[in-house]
């Protein structure tokens, strides 16, 4: 798998037009001085022996070194993670607070002014592009409100109180969205858990309607939420480009999207298998998370 | 004979009308300057946003915008600007041309850098032979007819020449004329693309780059000039891509100063009362090339049926919001060689079809337009297209990133490509390399090879009386709106945006932020 998703990076990122010395480049019309540099970096070979060389290196646990600042990929992605697990870890947090009460609410009083509600908040959420809550919240609590910073990152863990505000914005912008996500499923997979023989049955055993829900509704209804859970963390952490663009968060879905725009190939495969690996890992939390919530798929 | 400062077309006041003119107001920014009337007083760090990232330290590696927005406030150049573009001592205190191949710099005495280390002749022969040999020199190009550095004294260069070269002196009041302590260079070695500690002799000097956060710079307190500044006690620049969030911080009090502004966002920077805007002229001519090597620009009638059915007044004034002027051709209005007797191309469809009946193609031609994904780059392609429809041409627009317009330019694989070039000081820098004859990768990507041109272009370079080249100048314009190798669209206008608080700065249409004499209110 990660085989594969490494040579379909590899001859990708290799066949986009460009070129990572003309951009490193571009007001040198010197031909000696990139052609020499081209060899320095192995970019004259052909691509096969290219991918032969840096599968040779990875094996031996080298991600290379970024073409356009010479420091190992490795070094750019551990300043980079920290951030991005840092948001992906509070956006998650904000879309468990706001989404659980709000699906759990919306799939009990079905058909209600608060299931109303939270379906319109879940329409908003998923239609509403990213950019744009995010540029509202930056307008609403930044500019006018003045009550968070607007751009820019500190390490909640060294700055502590400013570190966290820091990342506020970006995390509503993440969490709400997922939120709006999570709301729908939960909603969903409640109502189908509602209508099931076990649920009557615990209402027929003279249950209170909030012990029906938290005992056997909830737990059955969970699969589908952490499914969906489990794939967007690994979204959340490579892929909040748009999120740390606007906020000028120094995260991996910028620096692989700056990547790329370099044609800076080393760093642009590295991160990718770094990612892929991120999510292979994820959904094999997933999985194990399924056996401890759901002991009929507990594997043997 | 000692050259003084160019005589500039434009004084300071037209300068600024210019500006006026093409903004619809005079700009409240210009208190940014005239403000400074008030005593300075030092103290308080000065918050830069800029839309990205340094990519080095190193001056002489360096092929970034932002990058020279640093340096130019921890490095020196050898010779520097005026606001009229003229040219100004530096690090060295005067210059003398004895014959056309042999230039003198007599340098500043007393001048040390951070690291201590003096600043001397030999200094300057390392910091030459350098831009010149090193492998990743970024340099080479514009230090190419200086053959030898000799050091005649302690305080004094003679630099010989390979051949005449009038555009020398404004190449060294940038990156070219960057003098970097060798002592840094020789201990730090390749660190220093990350680490200026002590490297300059600039007011500022360089403290820590936090990669992807923020770079900060503190007062130089042994800088050599004790006239006025440096009164800020540091400077802290930080990369925030997004136009909007950077705007939006500035609002918002995070930072005091923007780089640049959107010319969507110029109407609301001036309507808002906290913040001050102001517009510089710049350098820059934003255009598009034609490329000549293959159909259907090869042919000159269909290259000029383009220009003449695009209406530069519209794109200028509906795309560009006025945030600039119709270019007329490669020099701009800021540069002394700037002759406002030459119109730029006026639309004119009948001519247009004529054009196209003698290209061949009476009833117009499919083609390429190939530009950035960027906003501004579309809509101004999409401007032209309707504007092409109009005489029957038909053009698509195929749209790229960076990497892609460089390696489309580079091979030569486009029908028209937009191409916009931030200026340089002296007008060789807008034209030479676009223009001239040359083999292999050079910045002309329309192909042009023509012996009129590439003869007045050596002329330029060889005449060194200012009002001569002004001509030579002049004539090229014509010939390149006769020939047209690229349609010039606009000298844009950077107007950038400061806090109230911000006093002192002198806006040098080069688009450069030296904060010497900066302070805050």
């Amino acid at each position: 798998m990660l085989v594969l998703v490494t040579a379909g990076v590899f001859a990708l990122i290799h066949l986009t037009p460009g070129d990572p010395i003309d951009v490193m480049m571009a007001e040198s019309v010197d031909d000696s001085v990139k052609a020499n540099l081209r060899r320095e970096l192995g970019l004259d070979q052909p691509i096969y022996v290219q991918y032969a060389a840096w599968m040779g290196r990875l094996l031996r646990g080298d991600l290379g070194r970024s073409i356009r600042n010479g420091e190992p990929v490795i070094e750019n992605v551990s300043r980079r993670i920290r951030p991005s697990v840092q948001l992906a870890a509070l956006a998650m947090a904000v879309s468990l607070l706001v989404a659980t009460p709000l699906g759990i609410l919306s799939a009990a009083r079905r058909n209600t002014s608060v299931d109303r509600v939270g379906t319109t908040f879940a329409l908003f959420g998923i239609c509403m592009p990213n950019f744009l809550l995010a540029l509202l919240l930056i307008f609403c609590f930044g500019v006018k409100l003045r009550w968070l910073p607007i751009s820019g990152y500190l390490d909640p863990l060294e700055d502590g109180w400013p570190g966290l505000r820091s990342l506020v914005l970006p995390a509503l912008t993440l969490g709400l969205a997922l939120a709006a996500v999570v709301t729908r499923t939960l909603r969903s997979s409640m109502l189908e858990a509602l209508g099931e023989d076990y649920v009557r049955t615990a209402r027929a055993k003279g249950l209170s309607e909030w012990r029906v829900i938290r005992g056997h509704v909830l737990k059955n209804a969970l699969i589908p939420v952490v499914t969906v859970l489990g794939l967007q963390l690994g979204t959340l952490i490579g892929g909040a480009v748009i999120t740390e663009y606007v906020f000028a968060l120094p995260g991996v879905g910028r620096l692989v999207v700056d990547a790329v725009f370099a044609r800076d190939y080393p760093l642009v495969q590295g991160v990718v298998l770094l990612i892929a690996i991120g999510f292979i890992l994820s959904n094999l939390a997933v999985d194990l998370l399924y056996g401890w919530i759901d002991p009929r798929i507990r594997y043997r | 004979m000692r050259r003084s400062a160019p005589d500039a077309s434009l004084d300071r006041r037209e300068f600024l009308h210019l500006c006026a003119l093409a903004t619809g107001a005079l700009a409240p920014g210009i208190a940014v300057s005239s403000a400074s009337a008030q005593t300075p007083k030092k103290g308080g760090t000065l918050r830069v946003g800029f839309y990205l990232e340094a990519s080095t330290m190193d001056p002489h590696l360096s092929g970034s915008k932002v990058d020279r927005q640093i340096y130019h406030n921890i490095y020196e150049p050898l010779l520097t600007l005026d606001v009229k573009l003229g040219i100004k001592p530096g690090l060295a205190e005067s210059w003398q041309q004895l014959e056309p191949k042999i230039l003198i710099l007599k340098l500043r005495k007393g001048v040390k850098f951070q690291d201590g280390t003096d600043f001397n002749a030999e200094v300057v022969r390392f910091n030459f032979n350098r831009m010149k040999t090193e492998p990743k020199s970024v340099r080479k190009g514009e230090v190419a007819s200086i053959e030898s550095v000799d050091v005649v004294d302690p305080y004094t260069v003679k630099l010989n020449l390979r051949r005449p070269d009038a555009a020398l002196l404004a190449t060294l009041t940038d990156r070219a004329g960057m003098m970097v302590s060798p002592k840094v260079i020789q201990e730090r070695g390749a660190e220093l693309e990350r680490n200026a500690k002590g490297a300059g002799t600039g007011p500022f000097e360089f403290v820590e780059w936090i990669k992807d956060d923020h770079l900060l710079i503190k007062r130089n307190e042994s800088y050599w000039n004790k006239h006025g500044g440096p009164y800020l006690d540091r400077v802290r620049y930080r990369p925030i891509p997004d136009d909007t969030v950077k705007l939006q911080s500035l609002q918002a009090g995070e930072i005091d100063v923007i780089d640049y502004v959107q010319p969507r966002d110029v109407a609301a920077v001036r309507a808002d009362k906290n913040l001050v805007e102001l517009d510089v002229p710049s350098l820059a001519a934003f255009a598009y090339q034609l490329n000549q090597t293959r159909p259907p620009f090869n042919v000159k009638a269909l290259r000029q049926a383009v220009a003449y059915a695009i209406d530069l007044d519209q794109i200028v004034k509906g795309v560009w919001l006025n945030v600039g002027v119709p270019a007329n051709g490669p020099v701009p209005p800021t540069s002394w060689a700037y002759d406002k007797s030459i119109p730029a191309i006026k639309r004119d469809l009948a001519k247009a079809k004529a054009k196209l009946a003698e290209g061949g193609k009476p009833s117009g031609f499919p083609f390429t337009i190939t530009t950035a994904n960027i906003p501004i780059n579309v809509q101004e392609a999409e401007v032209i297209q309707a504007q092409l429809a109009e005489v029957g041409i038909q053009a698509k627009i195929k749209l790229v990133d960076a990497a892609t317009q460089l390696s489309d330019g580079n091979s030569k694989n486009f029908d028209m490509i937009s191409y916009q070039w931030s200026g340089r000081p002296d007008p060789d820098g807008n034209t030479y390399q676009f223009f001239k004859t040359t083999p292999g990768t050079s910045l002309n990507w329309s192909g042009i090879s023509n012996p009129q041109i590439d003869a007045l272009l050596d002329k330029t370079r060889e005449v060194s009386n200012q009002a001569e080249r002004k001509k030579l100048y002049s004539e090229l314009t014509k010939l390149l709106q006769e020939e047209l190798p690229m349609i010039y669209i606009v000298h844009p206008i950077e107007p950038k945006a400061f806090s109230p608080k911000v006093q002192g700065y002198e806006p040098i249409p080069d688009g450069m932020m030296r904060f010497k004499e900066v302070w805050l209110k």
